[in-house]
């Protein structure tokens, strides 16, 4: 055989090497019990479905739409279908029967597969407008027992179609699959558009096996490996974090009892390999602290003589530098004490790429989980390339960045500084929408094709990407440059000190300041420390030193910025943001409008040259009493540093 | 109209504590798998008569025959082995039990090893362990409750320990399954699950169920036959939608007018 450039090629030759072992393939947890399944059992079962899709009228280059929670069918499901040579569409579980409607119809579905009864229901109100979807196969039969429905079949009965197939015809599913090519469409994934229609991208095989190798050139993947399936697989990460690695390198795949035993079995497991978005790594990072403060006298003994080592060792390794061998030889003492038998409880102790997606996380959560000997790695990339083209290795974490170009891939940043992207991932084009294609693609001077991520970015001295922004949230200043609000303000609060900020820019602003209110327990504690008498919020806002301590922070900020984007002067409140008095929402959002206008006199001072503010003011406690105010706030002016 | 043979048959049951006259002259039939639902007013002697039915009280007079076997003649702790399982208004589980202790604790009337057996724990005992184990994760499977199967019960929230107490009447193989007010408590979700489970099991497993329910809405749409009581009498019994109709219902519902 030629060298394989599908999945189902790659799948294949896994078939062969494992077929004489029980080395397992998959693992559903069902009844209590992990149950197994062997690659020789993957195969007779991907075969029969896939045989019985074609008896039913599947033809190479066909489209096959999938809805439902990951599993085990869902995996032979999507493996047929390509093994038959056609593409899968992916729709998440919680679609509504418009959304169903219409992606089934714009892709051309023949076939869909539904899960169980709530995504079979879905299908039957909207029967009628599909009527070029042949059948709905299901896997869950569950109170469906009684539906006389022909258009509905199960899994099973395909298959058994399929057994019919293969006896006549023992080499038809080995030759179908010998028959496709690199080119040939492995998937169309619809993506959300936040405006208009979602748009189908559409990816090859060949950008799938681009994706999988260059991901485990730089954080290898094995045929030993556990990785839990819990990723849904109709986003392009989880079809390159589960379907990919399983096809090429034979990961095992776990599929979990339903979502919501997804944590309870990532304990079981202890996957090598997991992606958490980061509200997840935050919560865990309280989870954890709550379970040692729960915990036997030794264990929290232990936490605490060895939670400096890990930090100092993790701050070394951020740093670049070398850690000391005593050091070392403690961290690992550390390790087998309370490290290990920690990460235990959470799964995570084989972990050994933990991939962090979603917002930026907080670098006092990396540092936490480098102390705890985990290395959290962002990945940043686009479903029109084929998941991640930038990433974090794992001796390469800086906080602020997403990390840099895998192998084969590369970024630039446009004049307007939006980040272009190119590698072998790069979509075959949006399915049946040229016009948005052309829209989204940039062909540099060599020919070469870069996708427009509608993202703002820069490239930082260590050629680590930084990113911001969508460009349309992006703020253009009176210079013409612009800056990303969400970006000032979320690193801002990364800060202990800081409880929220608001910045201020804009067409008719020269820079950016801020607006901050410190966090009264934090800075509190910090002036009690530190010798500081104060008496109230406005009074300690006020202090010299806070300044000071707040400064440091900004500053910091400003430096993962670029230079026209810094923060040059800032004010901190006399009171914190407040959603009674409307400042903010009631989910803790700043109501920009409402406080430009209500601190106008703030804001334009920040614009001239003062060095302090007078105000006046009605306050109103939280008890309901109102309070007249009149005090001045100090304005802090940042030195231009390069 | 459901024609199997009756498997419950409630006749002319009264039943007095003092002199308050809780059920008087009750009769009513309950035909193999069907569903039938005991509605009425609060006091009307709803759960006083599945009482009655699964041997907490004994009736002042009359008699309930189930599958042909008088229960006055059965005593109290035989009733469940004969296939009559309940879940109570207010939740009568193990609390400080996992969800699966809880189930497999109700395998007990199917057990038959011995003390000693259970001991030694080998051979015999520890096969039927393992039978009742996997009856109990079909169930726990059924009603979808694999993510508190090791959380001990007291911590569970109260919609999911109704669904472990359905568990656990479910865990004795019942022929008849008897539900007090399984949905009261609960939010709208919730108690769609919960009619979803009820139908479930009479479709997959073709028990039959009696209910008493306080949200019409869900009686309605679940229920064969419907039996309403007021003030311990029987006042109506019939289809969802003969009962809707029926002048006496409404009456003991809504009350009358007033003349003036």
């Amino acid at each position: 055989m030629t060298d394989p450039q599908t999945l189902p090629q790659h799948w294949l030759q896994n078939v062969h090497r494992y077929w004489d072992t029980d080395k397992v393939a998959v693992r559903q947890k069902e009844f209590g019990i992990w149950q197994r399944f062997t690659w020789r059992q993957e195969y007779e079962q991907v075969k029969d479905f896939s045989l019985g899709l074609v008896d039913l009228g599947l033809r190479k280059g066909d489209r096959v739409a999938i809805i439902g929670d990951n599993s085990r069918e869902y995996l032979w499901g999507a493996l047929a279908v390509m093994a038959a040579g056609a593409a899968v569409v992916g729709m998440f579980t919680d679609v509504r029967p418009n959304e169903i409607e219409y992606i089934v119809t714009h892709s051309d579905a023949r076939f869909v597969l539904a899960s169980d009864q709530e995504q079979c229901d879905k299908l039957l109100d909207i029967k009628d407008k599909l009527p070029d979807v042949k059948h709905v196969i299901y896997w869950d039969d569950r109170g469906m027992w009684n539906y006389n429905e022909p258009w509905l079949l199960d899994f099973t009965q395909v298959q058994a179609l399929g057994r019919v197939v293969a006896e006549q015809n023992p080499q038809r599913f080995d030759e179908c699959i010998a028959e496709g090519q690199g080119s040939d469409l492995a998937m169309i994934c619809y993506t959300s558009g936040t405006t208009g229609l979602p748009k189908g991208v559409m990816i090859a095989h060949s950008n799938f096996l681009y994706s999988a190798t260059a991901l485990s050139k730089i954080d290898p993947r094995y045929p030993t490996d556990n990785y839990v399936s819990f990723i849904p697989m109709a986003w392009i990460g989880g079809a390159v974090l589960d379907i990919a690695p399983h096809t090429v390198e034979g990961v095992i795949l776990n599929f979990t009892e339903g979502p919501e035993t997804v944590q309870q079995n990532i304990r079981e497991i202890a996957p090598d390999a997991l992606l958490y978005n980061s509200r997840l790594w935050e919560n865990l990072v309280a989870t954890i602290q709550v379970r040692i403060q729960d915990s036997i006298w030794i264990y929290k003994q232990l936490y605490r003589l060895f939670l400096p080592i890990g930090y100092k060792i993790a701050d070394l390794r951020f740093e670049k530098k070398p850690v000391p061998l005593h050091l070392k030889l403690l961290y690992q003492l550390g390790k087998w004490a309370i490290f290990e038998p920690l990460l235990s409880q959470f799964g995570l102790h084989r972990a050994r790429s933990t991939y962090t997606s979603g917002a930026a996380l907080s670098p006092d959560v990396i540092r936490f989980f480098a102390a705890l000997g985990l290395a959290l790695r962002q990945v940043y990339g686009a479903t029109e390339l084929t998941g991640g083209a930038v990433a974090h290795r794992a001796d390469d974490i800086k906080f602020e960045s997403v990390g840099k170009p895998i192998p084969g891939a590369a970024m630039q940043i446009s004049e307007s500084g939006e980040i272009y992207l190119t590698s072998p991932g790069l979509f075959q084009g949006y399915h049946k929408n040229p016009e948005a294609t052309a829209k989204s693609i940039y062909v540099d001077d060599t020919g070469k094709k870069w996708f427009k991520t509608g993202d703002a970015g820069y490239i930082d001295e260590d050629g680590h990407l930084i990113y911001l922004d969508r460009m349309k949230d992006m703020i253009e200043l009176a210079t013409g440059e612009k800056y990303s609000p969400q970006f000032i303000e979320g690193r801002l609060k990364f800060s202990p000190y800081i409880s929220h900020a608001m910045t201020i820019g804009g067409q008719d602003k020269e820079y950016v300041s801020a607006l901050i209110t410190i966090d009264f327990d934090n800075v509190g504690h910090w002036a009690e420390r530190h010798g500081i008498a104060y008496t109230t919020y406005t009074d300690l806002s006020q202090k010299p030193e806070v300044y000071e301590l707040v400064r440091k922070d900004v500053e910091n900020v400003n430096r993962s910025l670029p230079k026209a984007a810094r923060v040059r002067k800032f004010v901190l409140m006399h009171k914190a943001f407040d959603a009674d008095e409307g400042e903010m929402t009631r989910t803790r959002k700043l109501r920009r409008l409402v406080l430009q206008d209500r601190y106008r006199e703030i804001v334009d001072a920040l614009y001239q040259n003062l060095s302090e503010v007078q105000i006046k003011g009605v306050v109103k406690y939280q008890d309901g009493r109102e309070a007249f105010i009149d005090t001045s706030l100090r304005i802090a002016a940042l030195e231009e540093t390069t | 109209m459901n024609t199997s043979p009756v498997q419950l048959d409630v006749d002319s049951v009264s039943l007095n504590f003092g002199r308050v006259q809780a059920l008087s002259d009750v009769t009513f039939q309950v035909r193999q798998g069907e569903i039938v639902a005991i509605i009425g007013p609060n006091g009307a002697g709803k759960t006083s008569l599945l009482n009655c039915i699964n041997g907490f009280y004994r009736p002042s007079a009359g008699r309930i025959v189930f599958d042909g076997q008088n229960l006055a003649d059965v005593p109290p702790h035989r009733i469940a082995s004969l296939g009559i399982a309940r879940t109570f208004q207010n939740i009568a589980l193990y609390t400080g039990l996992s969800t699966l202790d809880n189930l497999m604790a109700a395998r007990h009337i199917h057990m038959r090893s011995g003390m000693l057996d259970c001991i030694i724990y080998w051979g015999r005992s520890h096969r039927e362990d393992l039978q009742h184990r996997e009856v109990v994760e079909e169930i726990i499977d059924f009603l979808e409750i694999e993510h508190i199967r090791k959380a001990v019960v007291g911590s569970l929230p109260h919609g999911l320990r109704k669904r472990v107490e359905l568990g656990r009447a479910l865990a004795l193989e019942p022929r008849i399954l008897l539900l007090d007010e399984p949905m009261t408590g609960m939010n709208v979700e919730e108690k769609e699950d919960m009619a979803r489970f009820i139908l479930d099991i009479h479709e997959r497993r073709g028990v039959t169920t009696v209910l008493i329910e306080h949200d019409m809405g869900l009686v309605m749409d679940i229920a064969d036959r419907i039996v309403v009581l007021d003030f311990g009498i029987k006042i109506a019994e019939g289809t969802p939608e003969q009962i809707k109709n029926d002048p006496a219902v409404i009456q003991a519902y809504l009350g009358t007018d007033l003349q003036v």
